[in-house]
């Protein structure tokens, strides 16, 4: 560059890139601090959460406290086992009830094109930013009010409405990473279209298949909304306990709602991580 | 056995090729077999699409048709209007709609420079031994329940906001109008809050992966000119992304309108216009966890699900913008939007 | 989410699990999962038949009490959250007697209760304030029994560093307070009323129920009742379940909402159901009664009030305000309600020595709680009423 400017200004070039470079350099470093400002901002309140939930729930939690029945608040010995159990119970039918749907409907849209396939997976986008509250609405009228009873399969279907557009959108996600000419090498020597889809579509697709279901698994165990209007009792589901324990003034069902919270928060990360090693080790092992 | 090609396309593809064309007995029996297998498997797959979209279908008509009653009696006013007073038979979702978009804004307002600056920080200034496990924190930021959300809310926050945080921001020479008046607790500011860290790892990772989609060529080349790294996200890498981050903030908008059970811990169910951000409030989500067990059957009812409608409107609205932007900037997965929030 | 890219170059099949190994432990992990769904029993009523028809003169109550009942049964129940300490105590001891009877208490609130009985999804309400003729007639089930269960009072509490003994309140200064006119502890409404004692200059931060509740029923109708400018203000002098001063204060979800705000908030005055006061060791406030003194609520207090409810029936169940030097005078019964048809006779005969069990033996433990005992004609309304329960081919469940 110094050979197309005069000497005579050659100086003040220099000096003038050095101040730029200078005042550059500067906004640089001032960005750069405000955005570890951001960052420190943004994991404060995830340190904060996990702190409290820990060392407010921590003294609570036992192994008597996970295996005993709920007893009534000043009587000693009660647990949050019905609570424990009730979540896996609902959460367990709510899978049984989405995956086989959402395969297939995943399925549909992959191997389909067209209007039909489209709209519907234009709903199911649409459909992952419902409220869970309306959800749990829905579920109201469709299977409490008719029945005249409140039940874990209202509460199970209420979660599986919730994470069947997430699921389907996850799937078919996955299947698209399979390469289009091993689906029609298999339609190509003469398999069964529903054979190439077990054995090339799913068995291809299963890292993603595994980690986009738990990820959407571990969001349903975690809500309460679809559950305040399906279940009898709080003591049903880990959620609703902690939201009535809660927002009680007894230190006694604070305590409680702490440790739940220390489960479910447990329980709920462990999935999240499960779901994230799924992905990386198979990421690592096609490399 | 022969084989014909026809048009790509995994339906059009086997419509035309079937299971190969064998002769003979043997040919016609695996035919039949075959075609059989693929008619079960196909009415499987629409088994499977029909149940999604009756679901689909079920809600919203549900909602519509059981709010169709509150509807006619006030009116499509309804929505903007009037006062929430279900003892003296008053519906109107007017303050509830209020609230709702104010805390929403406030609560971007928090999140989306802390959001957007973390992004920068973690895809474009950190260095990788620190960006990969960070970022892995704040991906798990995302998976906290609501619940536990809310609970660290009300019991820990709440005594702080109402004994130093509110007072303190009232005393602020320049904003301390914005903060005036009782420090409850309970408020429009500390919902605000409160959905500002429900929203923020959605904010973060989508940006990120915008940021991710912008060429490294690109980058290069601002390089080459001579910018530093701030110019290069400045100039380069923003513009490029800037549908993206749209997306980003558009969902996270999505996601805090609809937040309902941590925002009833926290906002003090006060449905009247709020004088301050410190003054409780009621939003449409909180309104409906507080009053639709308690709603009387008929009318009452149906005015709380008459709110579901509302709210419904404006997430669906809001969350098919953002998945239309999603789709024209980086085209990454919308789903995870869902799955990681 | 990474995407996980298969490359152009020909390639193995990877040992992945196959979906055949997969499938036999999910389905055998699904089949369980979905039989312990449908055959769980703690969360749905479990209707077992009957077997043999139990003979009506073997279910008596009264004198000739005796809690066994043949089935097991589960009893799902929503309602007052001002009875929840009373009610979860007294169902627990129940099921120590008699481990064939579970009950499943909700306590979301009276109007949840009064819902729910309405649409028939559970066995049994509780109400703080008995059902209004057309809330009886939007029931689906038929007549609904109302059954007296339990005496509590509404402690007006709060929590005031430095107040640590209860301070005297009347109705228009306490209408003062909720109505936002009088905003400062040490307001001269209030030091007139307590010489004495130094009030600090901290700001009132009133806390009302955002949903509707008994206590806020029995608060507005003492308002009504003493103050005339609580009646202007509110424009009507009929009180209502859902607290009419929405706008001032903050509003809390259940006693639970309201209780937890005043243990936490520092100036905070609200009211609560006296149980609820009592557990969180809350200080409350002696609250002048017609005789015009200042009454504290304690058992005795508030079972004065109950003594006097001589007529008591579910049209006639106001004790708000009685006469008596020493009545609490903001106190209520709390309702259970109870379709008189049953259709499953061996829930309503679990019912019915259920409750016949809480309104006798199950008063014992009351006072300890922060009620006061039944007094014994409300005891009998109660025994008369659960006696008009009947079967589905409406004989009577109980013998008289």
């Amino acid at each position: 560059m110094s050979v197309l400017i005069a000497p005579s200004r050659r100086e003040l070039v220099r000096t003038a890139a050095r101040r730029s470079l200078r005042r550059r350099q500067i906004v640089g470093r001032i960005v750069l601090g405000l955005c570890v400002l951001a960052v420190v901002a943004a994991v404060a309140p995830l340190v904060a959460l996990v702190y409290f939930t820990i060392s407010r729930g921590v003294g609570t939690l036992s192994w008597a406290f996970l295996t005993h029945a709920p007893t009534p608040p000043f009587i000693p010995g009660g647990g949050i086992s019905t609570a424990i159990t009730g979540t896996a119970e609902i959460v367990g039918l709510a899978i049984v009830l989405a995956i086989p749907t959402s395969l297939l409907a995943a399925l549909f849209l992959f191997e389909r094109s067209g209007k039909l396939a489209a709209a519907l997976r234009f709903s199911a986008d649409v459909l992952t930013g419902v409220p869970s509250i309306i959800i749990g609405i829905f579920a109201y009228a469709v299977l409490v009010l008719p029945l005249h009873q409140f039940s874990t399969l209202a509460a199970a279907f209420a979660l599986a409405v919730l994470m069947l557009p997430i699921m389907i959108r996850a799937d078919e996600e996955a299947m698209r990473t399979i390469a289009l000419d091993l689906w029609e090498a298999g339609i190509a020597l003469g398999a069964r279209r529903g054979r190439v889809a077990r054995s090339v579509i799913l068995r291809g697709a299963l890292p993603d298949l595994v980690t986009g279901n738990l990820l959407a698994i571990a969001r349903a165990a975690g809500e309460t909304a679809p559950l305040l209007f399906t279940l009898a009792t709080p003591l049903a589901a880990m959620t609703l306990l902690i939201y009535t324990d809660g927002t009680q003034a007894f230190p006694s069902a604070q305590r409680t709602a702490w440790a739940t919270a220390l489960v479910l928060l447990s329980f709920v990360l462990l999935l999240s991580v499960a779901a994230r090693l799924v992905a990386w080790s198979i990421s690592r092992r096609a490399h | 056995m022969i084989y014909e090609p026809g048009p790509m396309g995994p339906d059009a593809v086997s419509g035309l090729v079937g299971p190969g064309r064998v002769s003979g007995v043997r040919g016609a029996l695996r035919r039949r077999r075959s075609r059989l297998g693929d008619h079960a498997y196909s009415a499987l797959r629409w088994a499977g699409a029909g149940l999604f979209g009756a679901v689909a279908l079920g809600l919203l008509v549900g909602v519509g048709s059981d709010s169709s009653a509150a509807l006619q009696h006030s009116g499509i006013g309804f929505i903007w209007s009037g006062t929430w007073n279900p003892a003296a038979g008053q519906y109107g979702a007017g303050i509830l709609v209020v609230d709702t978009l104010l805390t929403t804004a406030v609560a971007m307002v928090l999140m989306v420079p802390i959001g957007l600056g973390t992004a920068i920080f973690l895809s474009e200034l950190a260095p990788r031994w620190l960006s990969g496990p960070l970022s892995t924190l704040i991906g798990l930021l995302a998976a906290v329940p609501s619940i536990v959300v809310g609970l660290w809310g009300l019991l820990v926050l709440t005594p702080i906001f109402a004994n130093q945080v509110e007072p303190f921001l009232a005393s602020v020479p320049a904003l301390g109008w914005l903060f005036r008046g009782e420090a409850y607790g309970p408020s429009i500011l500390l919902a605000s809050v409160v959905l500002a860290v429900m929203t923020l790892p959605t904010m973060v990772s989508l940006s990120r992966t915008a940021f991710g989609g912008v060429p490294v060529a690109d980058r290069e080349a601002a390089l080459a000119l001579g910018a530093t790294r701030w110019q290069v996200v400045r100039r380069a890498v923003f513009p490029a992304a800037r549908a993206g981050v749209s997306a980003a903030v558009t969902l996270a908008v999505g996601r805090a309108l609809g937040e309902s059970i941590a925002v009833a811990m926290v906002i003090g169910n006060r449905p009247a216009i709020p004088e301050s951000l410190t003054t409780p409030g009621a939003t449409l989500g909180s309104a409906i966890v507080n009053q639709f067990a308690e709603a009387s059957p008929g009318l009452g009812t149906s005015s709380v699900i008459a709110l579901g409608a509302v709210l419904l409107l404006l997430t669906v609205a809001v969350n098919a913008g953002g998945q239309a932007l999603l789709r024209s900037g980086s085209g990454a997965p919308a789903h995870t939007a869902g799955a990681l929030r | 989410m990474r995407a996980f890219r298969i490359d152009g170059r020909a390639h193995a099949p990877r040992a992945l699990t196959s979906p055949r190994r997969v499938a036999g432990p999910l389905a055998v992990l699904a089949i369980t999962v979905v039989a312990a769904g449908c055959g769980s029993t703690s969360a749905s009523t479990t209707k077992r038949a009957a077997g043999s028809a139990t003979p009506a003169s073997a279910n008596l109550l009264g004198a000739a009490y005796d809690t066994t009942t043949s089935a097991a049964v589960t009893l799902n129940g929503a309602g007052a959250n001002s009875i929840e300490p009373f009610f979860e105590t007294v169902f627990y001891q129940y099921n120590q007697k008699n481990p064939n009877t579970t009950v499943n208490y909700s306590p979301a609130g009276s109007s949840v209760g009064v819902t729910d009985i309405q649409q028939g999804t559970v066995a049994f309400g509780d109400s703080e304030i008995p059902m209004t003729a057309s809330q009886l007639a939007a029931a689906t089930g038929g007549t609904i029994l109302q059954i007296p269960v339990d005496l509590g009072g509404v402690a007006i509490s709060y929590n005031v560093p430095g107040l640590t003994k209860s301070i005297d309140l009347d109705g228009p200064t306490l209408a003062g307070i909720f109505d936002g006119s009088i905003t400062n502890w040490d307001d001269p409404a209030i030091a007139g009323l307590n010489p004495g004692i130094t009030l600090p200059n901290l700001a009132i931060k009133a806390v009302h129920r955002a949903d509707s509740s008994g206590p806020g029923y029995d608060l507005d109708q003492y308002l009504i009742d003493t103050a005339p400018a609580w009646v202007t203000a509110i424009g009507t002098s009929t009180p209502s379940r859902t607290w009419p001063q929405a706008s001032v204060g903050i509003g809390e979800q259940l006693n639970t909402g309201v209780a937890t705000y005043i243990s936490q908030t520092s100036g905070s005055i609200g009211f609560v159901e006296y149980g609820y006061a009592l557990q969180n060791g809350f200080v409350n406030a002696a609250i002048k009664n017609s005789a015009g003194s200042y009454v504290a609520p304690t058992e005795k207090s508030i079972a004065a009030a109950g003594a006097q409810a001589t007529s008591l029936s579910a049209t006639d169940f106001n004790v708000v305000n009685e006469a008596g030097a020493g009545t609490y005078p903001i106190a209520n019964f709390s309702w259970t309600l109870v379709y008189q048809k049953q259709s499953d006779s061996s829930t309503g005969i679990a019912l019915g020595k259920l409750f016949d069990w809480v309104v006798t033996s199950g008063q014992q433990d009351a006072a300890s709680l922060g009620y006061a005992p039944l007094p014994s004609n409300v005891v009998s309304l109660a025994q008369s009423t659960i006696r008009e329960l009947e079967g589905s081919a409406g004989t009577p469940l109980f013998a008289s």
